[in-house]
């Protein structure tokens, strides 16, 4: 009641004047929109170095070094999306086989999964680097067999054992009840497993798929070590091509930013994703 | 001597299965991989407490109610978990290193080694995964018994360490032990800025030599062995602190 009285008082007070109305319903306020307050304060403070020409050498320098920084990430992100690719098809294959009714096959994708998941990646990906030939000789062909590309395998890897064990546990989270409704239904196990079951499991596993996606992003900092021309690798490169201390600074906290813009707004979609799931 | 001769022998046997672990007779690369199994076992034992230290820290932090205090804290958590740990290292190692040791240039130099800064990043990078893993177990601790501590005059900071973070340690328990698994794991890392663990003196011992997929097994051995040791604890400890009325 006492709402609608001050409400239509406001309506009647502004009736005459709609220009002042529209003026503040427009007006910007900073805390409703963060990003377009930060994103204007950055222009304005860019803009104001450019006319008067202060902007700190260490930035300029960062400006230079931005294309090849962008390159390198676009590496970060090719491993990341083949190995998340190569590793979810690998493991959905393991996952499958952990759950099959030969004892001999479920002892030894256990065994895989225990192995890759306990190896640290670091050390999987100095394998695959250092064991897997530089070229592979096909009948006449050889085939160059480049350091990222191994990295990729690498991370496939504990990808495929991580992704076996989400695929398992979304199975067997499906109470076995549904199973033995469908079979009264006279649905076939293969309908069962295609209808009824995969399509729950599809929507469990997302979240913890996106985690490991997220996980696998950023061990791909590690194919710096191997010599792939990755963002870490080249912000070394602009380090010590550049040699100035504040650039050095800038340039490491850069790269820590970069991987946080990518792999931050993940995290709070599988956040967001898991919260919609809880309600469900 | 009849050690080492066992122990040729035993290299001797291992060679027609096609793997050639004859670094292990050479005295020095014997001695310098060695020292990287104590290196690596030394890490893991010095960072495990601090990252669990750090981890409380920042859950207490996290759950204060105070907003000048949990804002910082979550901000701190959210970077450390969705950026590299390697990343973290350079950061770490080459800039604020760098920093340090240019300011202390006249006061007899840098203190901090290598090693102390490997312990000191990956206890900070797994203690936000502590802090997020007590964080949950603290807001599970039930509304009513914060009531009761409350109404039997505990103040906040011994509700904090009598009442809420033993319940929250036993509910955070297995993601606790999950984070430390990973964490062992995770000190391979110090191999990429030169501290002698195993992988750093294995890398050393194949460039020689070319026997990478012989070092491989016993890394991979090593670094299983750890963190079934630390499983273990796990339970064990799961066992010990089981609260009648949860689990089984």
């Amino acid at each position: 009641m006492a709402n609608e009285a001050a409400v239509s008082a406001i309506d009647v007070r502004a009736a005459p004047m709609p220009a002042s109305a529209s003026a503040s319903a427009s007006r910007f306020d900073p805390r409703r929109h963060p990003w377009l307050a930060a994103l204007a304060a950055t222009l304005a403070v860019v803009g104001i170095w450019i006319a008067t020409g202060t902007t700190p050498v260490a930035l300029v320098f960062l400006w230079q070094w931005t294309p090849a920084l962008l390159r390198g990430l676009l590496t970060n992100i090719e491993i990341s999306v083949l190995a998340m690719a190569l590793g979810t098809l690998a493991g959905l294959v393991v996952g499958a086989l952990s759950l099959s009714p030969l004892r001999a096959l479920r002892v030894v994708t256990r065994w895989y999964v225990q192995l890759f998941r306990n190896a640290p990646v670091l050390v999987l990906i100095y394998f695959t680097t250092y064991v897997f030939p530089f070229e592979l000789r096909l009948a006449a062909w050889t085939v160059p067999f480049p350091d990222w590309i191994k990295v990729v395998a690498g991370l496939a890897l504990p990808t495929s054992a991580v992704v076996a064990e989400i695929f398992r546990g979304a199975i067997q989270s499906i109470p076995s009840a549904q199973w033995e409704a469908a079979q009264s239904l006279a649905f076939r196990r293969g309908e069962i497993f295609r209808l009824i079951v995969l399509p729950q499991c599809l929507r469990r596993m997302l979240p913890p798929w996106m985690n490991l996606y997220a996980s696998i992003t950023m061990s791909t900092a590690l194919a710096s070590l191997v010599g792939a021309h990755d963002v870490v690798d080249t912000a070394q490169i602009a380090s010590n091509t550049v040699a100035r201390t504040d650039f050095t600074v800038l340039v490491y906290f850069t790269l820590l930013g970069v991987f946080f813009a990518y792999c931050y707004p993940i995290a709070r979609a599988t956040r967001a994703l898991e919260r919609r799931h809880a309600r469900h | 001597m009849t050690g080492g001769s066992l122990l040729a022998q035993a290299v001797a046997a291992i060679k027609p299965l096609g793997l050639n672990y004859a670094f292990l007779l050479d005295l020095g690369e014997r001695q310098a991989f060695l020292r990287g199994l104590v290196v690596t076992f030394e890490l893991c034992l010095l960072t495990i407490p601090c990252s669990l230290a750090a981890g409380v820290a920042m859950a207490a932090a996290l759950t204060s109610g105070r907003g000048w205090l949990a804002l910082p804290a979550r901000a701190f958590v959210e970077v450390t978990r969705n950026t590299p740990t390697l990343v973290q290292l350079y950061c770490a190692f080459l800039v604020l290193n760098m920093l340090i040791t240019r300011q202390l240039e006249g006061v007899g130099g840098n203190p901090l080694t290598p090693f102390v800064w490997v312990v000191i990043v990956v206890a900070i990078h797994k203690g936000a995964f502590h802090a997020e893993a007590l964080r949950a177990g603290i807001e599970a601790v039930p509304q009513v018994t914060l009531e009761a501590a409350r109404s039997l005059g505990f103040s906040q900071r011994q509700l904090l360490w009598r009442v809420e973070l033993p319940l929250a340690v036993r509910f955070a328990l297995p993601s606790l032990v999950n984070n430390l698994v990973d964490l062992v794991k995770m000190t391979a890392v110090a191999s990429a800025i030169a501290v002698g663990d195993v992988t750093y003196e294995s890398i050393m011992i194949w460039t020689q030599r070319d026997n990478v997929l012989e070092l491989l097994l016993l890394i991979l051995l090593y670094f299983g062995l750890l963190t079934w040791l630390v499983s273990l604890a796990g339970r064990w400890l799961e066992g010990r602190l089981r609260m009648p009325g949860y689990g089984q």
